[in-house]
């Protein structure tokens, strides 16, 4: 089992090198051809060619690429990212407090789609074309049908705003009420009730989608697994539905479910790029939207690196967790 | 999976009379479609849709005389916001002559353009966008799948590689890094999205391969001399429509939330070209949505719709390819 984890964290750790390559090709080779050249966005707008001479020198820009990169690297492994000339802020100071913020939104979103599909997609499994089961499936075509963008504001006007107009759905209410915050961010540290008041609205938006999917694959799992011989023996044994549905196919879900969930939780990463500009969250992405409307390239450079960097590592630790969970895994492993 | 013998040669002469032939794949799989009423109303939207995107734009800018780009003052209230919808304004500067100038049917947007005539030029370049951009991603998936799966060694080496880096990160991020670098353009998103999509065949057309390569009418196409090109192409490539073409369309649905996050983003399709993502984006950075909520409701309602017809369609595909799987 330790030759297969230490296996994934190398390969995690190549995976790291990558996105780093990349990033930085982008965004220091690529962007001199389009007129984007790192030197001449330090320099200004109105530099001349020998200012943006001299900024290049400054910066070591003029030196061969791979010293380039192994800078621009030495520079990541100190966690300086750069500095954000817009925000006049170093992009590191910006960028931790907004990673608190994004761990909250993704991890209570996960959270709660998984809460919410579960017992969904099993009661599908259990009774296969009944009414419920044609309803949910029905509700979570639709539900992956509705992007993020667009379902945020649409929640966000009708939970948050339109109420404080005295509407409901256009129904009028008979006064103004603020049922939830339209915006802002209270820390967990700060106060936890009022974290998760102005959190409920934002994980409700980004939970829809994924849960509806998470029915899709829940109830095809939990079928399959139904039909196997294990299930009909703990039923012949006079076990309960709850009891084989949580210690016999739930332990057996569990593995591929936690792999599935690892992989959304970093595809999540770019839900919150919607999510967090409605609700005005000061997140990695709202940090990151706002960084591509002002063409601040030190943030945009930041946020990409940081948010493929939780992804890779995100990916790795439930494939390490799917080891744990997975006896049949580990057996072989271990030579 | 049964699939017509379509072997040239000697072969065709021991064939059993035509109407006694096994029927293909491709007829079963459309049988059971017609049979199939969620797929059949998805089917109607996506034909209404590809009418809209192909005559539905210049129809309503004929019908209104609006171009989707002019902007009409009229169309704004005094205070410069926009009517909301079934307005009837007072002769919209320059269109005079036409009936139904003063009329908006879907209301206005913030700068006096017609929300009606965008929103279908939009369902234009949301196809186009997504279609250009799978099409592509599908010529460089299922050529590299096939030559993966086949050839395997380091042809398959360097794909995975390739395909794995790719699926582990979130690929609208590096995407929206890459057009943040290139800039807007409609040929710049297509090949960006292209680009973070072709991995997705590529595994699905390399998995088949490996599995029908092992095949006995692949070892005597070999036997008789085929060259590696003739069997991928004509023995191998059949094969695999069948999952592609499930895949194909999740892949649409995919590509056309991918353009309208680009556009929404302010990094795709530039402006003042109508697309369903600049329209929302529009909409809800300006806080006139919450002024006039048609602003977001009809690009919303358009994605929607449009998302709901192609996964119904892969579903609906998806069963009919393996009725098996479904009837459970």
């Amino acid at each position: 089992m330790r030759r297969k984890i230490v296996q994934r964290l190398g390969g995690a750790f190549v995976q790291v090198i990558m996105v780093s390559i990349l990033t930085w090709f982008l965004f220091f080779v690529v962007a001199r051809f389009t007129g984007a050249s790192p030197a001449a966005r330090i320099a200004g707008r109105t530099a001349t060619a020998s200012q943006i001479a001299l900024v290049a020198k400054i910066y070591g820009l003029n030196k061969p690429y791979w010293q380039q990169y192994l800078i621009f690297m030495g520079h990541l492994l100190h966690g300086n990212f750069g500095f954000s000339a817009v925000q006049q802020l170093p992009v590191s100071t910006i960028l931790w407090p907004a990673l608190r913020v994004t761990a909250s939104l993704v991890f209570g979103a996960a959270l709660l789609w998984t809460i919410v599909s579960a017992p969904i997609g099993a009661f599908g499994a259990l009774r296969p074309h009944s009414l419920g089961d044609v309803l949910s499936r029905a509700l979570s075509v639709i539900g992956m049908s509705i992007p993020v963008f667009w379902l945020a504001p649409m929640v966000s006007y009708l939970f948050a705003f339109e109420p404080t107009q005295g509407r409901f759905l256009g129904i009028p209410l008979g006064g103004h009420h603020s049922i939830f915050p339209i915006t802002g961010y209270v820390d967990f540290g700060v106060n936890p009730v009022e974290w998760a008041y102005h959190l409920i609205l934002p994980w409700m938006t980004l939970a829809i989608g994924f849960a509806a999917v998470y029915i899709r694959y829940i109830r095809a799992m939990s079928a399959e697994q139904l039909g196997e011989d294990y299930t009909r023996t703990a039923k012949a044994k006079g076990a309960s539905t709850a009891r084989i549905l949580l210690r016999h196919v739930g332990r057996n879900l569990l593995p591929t479910l936690t792999v599935l969930l690892g992989a959304d939780v970093a595809y999540a990463l770019t839900g919150v790029f919607f999510v967090e500009t409605i609700f005005n969250l000061p997140g990695v992405g709202y940090q990151g939207v706002s960084a591509i409307l002002n063409l601040d390239y030190p943030v945009i450079t930041g946020v990409v690196i940081v948010s493929a960097i939780v992804a890779v590592l995100a990916n790795a630790l439930v494939d390490i967790l799917h080891v744990v969970l997975d006896p049949r895994l580990r057996r072989v492993g271990t030579s | 999976m049964s699939v017509e013998s379509n072997s040239s040669g000697p072969l065709v002469t021991s064939l059993p009379p035509h109407d006694e032939r096994p029927s293909s794949l491709r007829r079963q799989v459309f049988g059971r479609l017609r049979h199939d009423a969620t797929s059949m109303f998805a089917l109607v939207v996506f034909v209404l849709l590809v009418l809209a995107a192909a005559i539905g734009g210049p129809l309503a800018a004929w019908w209104t005389g609006h171009s989707p780009d002019a902007q009409y003052p009229n169309a704004l209230s005094s205070g410069g916001l926009p009517l909301g919808i079934m307005q009837r304004t007072y002769l919209p500067n320059g269109i005079s002559h036409n009936p139904h100038g003063g009329l908006f049917v879907l209301g206005s947007d913030a700068l006096g353009r017609d929300v009606l005539v965008r929103v279908l030029y939009g369902a234009r370049i949301s196809l186009l966008v997504a279609g250009g951009a799978t099409a592509l991603a599908l010529v460089i998936g299922v050529s590299l799948g096939l030559l993966a799966g086949y050839f395997g060694g380091w042809i398959d080496g360097i794909v995975n590689r390739f395909t794995e880096t790719a699926m582990a990160f979130p690929n609208l991020l590096l995407a929206v890094a890459l057009a943040v670098v290139v800039g807007p353009g409609l040929l710049n998103v297509v090949v960006i999205i292209a680009f973070f999509t072709w991995y997705y065949p590529a595994r699905i057309v390399r998995s088949a391969t490996v599995a029908a390569k092992e095949m006995t009418f692949v070892a005597a196409a070999r036997t008789m001399g085929a060259r590696p090109r003739r069997i991928l192409v004509v023995h191998l490539l059949p094969q695999v429509w069948g999952p592609l073409l499930v895949y194909a369309t999740s892949i649409v649905a995919n590509n056309i939330i991918f353009e309208a996050s680009l556009s929404y983003l302010g990094v795709g399709v530039p402006q003042p070209t109508p697309s369903w993502g600049q329209m929302l984006s529009d909409a809800v950075t300006s806080g006139l949505y919450q002024v006039d909520l048609s602003l977001a409701v009809v690009p919303g309602v358009a994605l929607v719709l449009t998302m709901l017809c192609f996964n119904l369609l892969g579903d609906g595909l998806h069963d009919a390819l393996d009725p098996k799987a479904s009837r459970r």
